[in-house]
């Protein structure tokens, strides 16, 4: 069979020792990287572009992908030792992956992110080799109609992954929307709440605002009571999960698995809306969704796995089309071009060993990552013994240096400042900044698919629901809606006179 | 603490966003809103404004009559001291250069706790300064001037 | 550093004697290359082969600074502002030194006044291109379909060459089309290869994939002479004569900075244009390699700048 034999070859290339070390280098360097805060996968491939200017074009593209996916396992790492997420995906590992560390379980929580992604990397991988080539044509099928009822979808996903008032989290979500209109409108190039600040015309930096809004506002909240107890559980439990605990993840990473595979496939918020739409599946399928938001282990696994699983079928439309998912991707096709690769739909026909090296590499790349993270989780736990007033004013500086490299401008840690002070106060509010963040990825992406769809329409806005695909998604949308609404409204039947906690 | 009648957590954050919505949407006034085919720069985000200030109007409503749950501890000392070091370090990192700022903004971090003693976080500041220009200046190559024009003559 | 600063300190070194000597010892550290644009694009990609090879020459490395944003503006601002010693210098392009100073109304800085010209080193063609599901195989049959139906074209960004080569297009057929700007090439043709729009202006470089196996079809290049690397793809020119548009590249030091080190400078890039591994390179890329000198880049830009503004009068292409 032709698979096989193509594995086989790409197996052959991959496992080269010189093509096993860069895997190795790319592996090591992406975990460092990912875990520490605010430096992100982006900033580091850039950096190391011209070092690939000497390699061979496989072992340069495998080194740059597992960098990319080694960032993606070690930023899970900071964002449930310190609630500090490097990219939006891990923002919803933060969630219920933190207080699974406060309550002595991030082992626990670091094993199972580890082992999800594992999974999730495995299966994602076999995917690429099989359906590359027919995803594809999935992916295509999307025009800018069907791009905003998938970001309408995963807008309201994400309200549902508030565990507080729904109406806050709604709210939260267009302060969001709102935040990502900030900088340049694309169609006239009229700046947009920038303050007159050049520095934002291109809007507002992701990792400030991920930085100031989850990371710096638990630092303050964790300073405000430090005199009356410790910040950090120091008795910490076992680090593997038992029996009862794998029983718990298995569902989840399966399900995280498909949908952050399919999710993946489509440039441009797909791999970004999987974890969120993983959560709330979880949250949904859970016979015990009240422990969502205070340390479930469905809530570390599931998403985990599906952003692990969109990690990787990103590269479809990138091996296939020649077309970049997400920034990390669009570097990827200037490492290709530099070394004399046209990228596009050729790759596969003219490159045989390149092709089927890069996923070969993928799945070596992943099981690197098993074996170095699973004896790695003790060492990090550790680091929770450091006392915090040691450890906080390490983070800070570690902010600082990650925010300042992504652009090299200084307005990106005035705006950490800032971020970092709205995020205290909602938090003091009790107002999740979960949905916040999704909306601000998520805001210039829709706005840009809704203004294109009615200029295509020629002003029709039924061009929504007469599209097949499109309104499919916004159906789902709506049963997502009932869904999230309907326990409120039976709760307030029940509790009539006491206030669910908000 | 639940004698309060209102709850003053969801007053605030109504009048908070109503406030953020305010400042968008005023900022708004001033860009092109354009029509359902041609939707110019103001008209997304004139309706996300409307939307955001209807859903603060609705928050701050219903917190009539509910008890209210206490603000808790404030962090002042932590704002005052943790906030102003990205802003410093932003400020002093072209002129100083990367190793003076860092210093200096981690040693103005490091005040944000009581249980920090000076000596004990100069010798933090330092520590911090000399692994983060290892890793990030020699290790990972980031294109930084280590002294800025400041410090140079 | 100030212009008087700086002649005083050029005047000193000159009374001292030490004018020759100081030139010769140029660089005497690292030369940081901004590139106004993100990693990864195209002028990113040129700007990383020439460097590595420039720090070859010049025996002093070459390090690329990207600086992305308001296309382009902010890193050409930095350039435009940093001491005109040529440790610093500019990779810049069409829209950071011909279509930005027409097209923004406050503008940052000027491309004349603010800066030192080194070389002119590539020019790029765009290319017309559309889904072969349109059914349209030459530029006459497209300007005829326009004229029946309402069409749209894709473009990689609002006031980006590519739009701008679009709107020449439009006023010089005679026809309307609707543009549709997208952020960056990928995006633009990702919805031109799912025929959610029909036509698209790209650099030739990143649709030359999709030209080759057929999922695009190109209509005609934009330059005045057909692309070498595509010698089937007939000009733009050839059915609306006159017709030329190309994307450049060039390279630029902030204005006071010595002519000793310009020389050195473009020497060095001429060295490194002239490798053979950069040819081959830019071949594949299907850039035209120019490899001018300091002045022939200066007369360029002024040039450019004057064929450019009717066309962004025309369209009323205008950024804050």
């Amino acid at each position: 069979m032709d698979l096989l034999s193509n594995l086989a070859m790409g197996f052959g290339v991959a496992s080269t020792p010189a093509n096993l070390a860069f895997c190795l280098i790319g592996v090591l360097l992406g975990t460092l990287i990912g875990v520490l805060p605010g430096i992100g996968a982006t900033a580091t491939i850039a950096m190391l572009l011209p070092i690939t200017f000497q390699l061979e074009p496989v072992s340069s593209l495998i080194m740059l992908a597992g960098i990319y996916y080694g960032a993606q396992y070690g930023g899970s790492t900071t964002a449930i030792l310190i609630n500090m997420p490097g990219e939006s995906s891990s923002a919803v590992t933060a969630i219920d992956g933190y207080q699974m560390a406060r309550k002595g379980r991030a082992g626990i929580a670091l094993a199972t992110a580890a082992i999800g992604s594992f999974f999730a990397g495995t299966v994602a991988t076999l995917l690429v080799a099989i359906f590359a080539p027919p995803l594809t044509t999935i992916a295509l099928k999307f025009g800018a109609a069907e791009y905003f009822s998938l970001m309408v979808l995963g807008l309201i996903m994400a309200v549902a992954l508030a565990h507080g008032s729904v109406l806050k989290a709604l709210a939260m979500m267009v302060l969001g929307l709102l935040l990502g209109m900030v900088g340049t409108d694309i169609y006239t190039g009229t700046p947009r709440f920038t303050l007159g600040i050049t520095a934002y015309a291109d809007g507002l930096n992701f990792v400030a605002l991920a930085v100031g809004l989850f990371g710096i506002a638990e630092i303050l909240r964790n300073l405000e009571t430090e005199h009356t107890r410790e910040v950090m559980v120091k008795s910490i439990q076992r680090l593997m999960p038992n029996r009862q605990e794998f029983r718990e993840m298995a569902a989840p990473i399966m399900r995280g698995t498909v949908v952050g595979s399919v999710l993946g496939i489509l440039p441009g918020g797909g791999a970004i809306l999987a974890s969120f739409a993983s959560y709330t599946m979880e949250k949904k399928l859970s016979r015990t969704p009240e422990e969502f938001g205070h340390g479930a282990i469905a809530g570390v696994a599931g998403p985990e796995s599906a952003n692990n699983a969109g990690a990787q079928t990103s590269f479809i439309p990138l091996l296939t089309l020649g077309i970049p998912a997400n920034p990390v991707m669009a570097l990827m096709i200037g490492a290709m071009i530099i070394q004399g690769i046209v990228p596009g739909p050729n790759v596969v026909v003219d490159q045989p060993m390149l092709f089927w090296g890069i996923i070969a590499s993928m799945w070596i790349g992943n099981l690197m990552l098993i074996v170095l993270n699973l004896p790695l989780v003790g060492l990090w736990v550790k680091l929770l013994s450091v006392p915090y007033y040691v450890l906080f004013p390490i983070i800070m500086a570690m902010c600082a240096i990650g925010v300042y490299s992504v652009d090299n401008n200084t307005f990106d840690l005035y705006a950490v400042a800032f971020f970092g002070l709205l995020g205290y106060v909602l938090s003091k509010l009790r107002c999740e900044p979960a949905p916040l963040l999704l909306g601000f990825v998520l805001g210039p992406l829709l706005e840009e698919n809704l203004r294109r769809a009615m200029i295509l329409s020629r002003g029709d806005a039924t061009t929504f629901l007469t599209r097949p695909i499109s309104a499919g998604l916004l159906l789902a949308a709506l049963a997502v809606l009932v869904l999230v609404f309907l326990p409120q409204i039976r709760s307030r039947r029940d509790e009539v006179f006491t206030e669910s906690d908000g | 603490m639940s004698t309060n009648t209102n709850d003053k957590t969801d007053q605030a954050t109504g009048l908070l966003l109503m406030a953020a919505a305010g400042f968008f949407g005023y900022q708004t006034t001033g860009l092109e809103i354009g029509t359902m085919f041609r939707m110019g720069p103001g008209y997304f985000p004139m309706i996300l404004s409307g939307l955001l200030f209807l859903l603060g109007v609705l928050i701050f409503l219903k917190s009539f009559g509910r008890t209210s749950e206490p603000f808790g501890t404030i962090a002042w000392r932590g704002m005052a001291l943790i906030l102003p070091a990205p802003i410093i370090f932003g400020l002093t990192v072209r002129g100083l250069g990367f190793v003076p700022a860092l210093f200096i903004a981690t040693l103005i971090a490091a005040q944000a706790s009581v249980k920090m003693r000076p000596l004990p976080s100069l010798i933090l500041a330092v520590v911090v300064t000399i692994l983060s220009t290892l890793i990030f200046s020699y290790g990972l190559g980031l294109p930084f001037r280590l002294f800025g024009p400041w410090v140079q003559f | 550093m100030t212009p008087f600063l700086n002649r005083l300190l050029l005047g000193t070194a000159m009374v001292a004697g030490l004018a020759g000597a100081a030139a010769a010892q140029f660089p005497e550290r690292a030369v940081t290359l901004v590139i106004p644009f993100a990693a990864g694009g195209s002028t990113d990609v040129v700007g990383r082969i020439v460097a590595d090879k420039m720090s070859t020459h010049l025996g002093e490395q070459v390090i690329v600074q990207n600086v992305g944003g308001a296309g382009g503006s902010l890193g050409a601002t930095q350039v435009a502002q940093a001491e005109a010693d040529g440790y610093t210098i500019l990779m810049g392009t069409v829209a950071t030194h011909a279509l930005n100073p027409l097209i923004l109304t406050q503008k940052p800085y000027d491309p004349v006044a603010d800066f030192a010209p080194v070389s002119l080193l590539v020019l790029v063609p765009n290319v017309l291109a559309v889904n072969p599901e349109l059914g349209v195989d030459t530029v006459q049959e497209l300007i005829d379909l326009a004229g029946t139906e309402p069409l749209a074209y894709a473009s990689s960004g609002n006031g980006t060459p590519l739009h701008l080569s679009g709107e020449l297009f439009k006023s010089m057929a005679g026809i309307d089309l609707t543009h549709i700007p997208y952020q960056g090439s990928g995006p633009a043709l990702t919805d031109v290869l799912g025929n959610q729009v029909p036509i698209i202006f790209d650099n030739l470089p990143s649709a030359s994939g999709h030209i080759t196996s057929g999922s695009l079809k190109a209509l005609g290049v934009t330059t005045a002479e057909r692309a070498p690397s595509f010698p089937d793809v007939p000009t733009i020119a050839e059915t609306l004569p006159g017709y030329e548009t190309y994307s450049w590249n060039a390279l630029f030091a902030p204005a006071g900075t010595p002519p000793e080190v310009i020389a050195a400078l473009n020497e060095a890039a001429l060295a490194a244009m002239a490798d053979p591994e950069v040819i081959a390179r830019m071949e594949e890329f299907s850039a035209t390699i120019v490899a001018s000198s300091a002045e022939e880049l200066g007369t360029h830009v002024t040039a450019e700048m004057a064929k450019w503004e009717p066309v962004v009068t025309d369209a009323q292409v205008r950024m804050d």
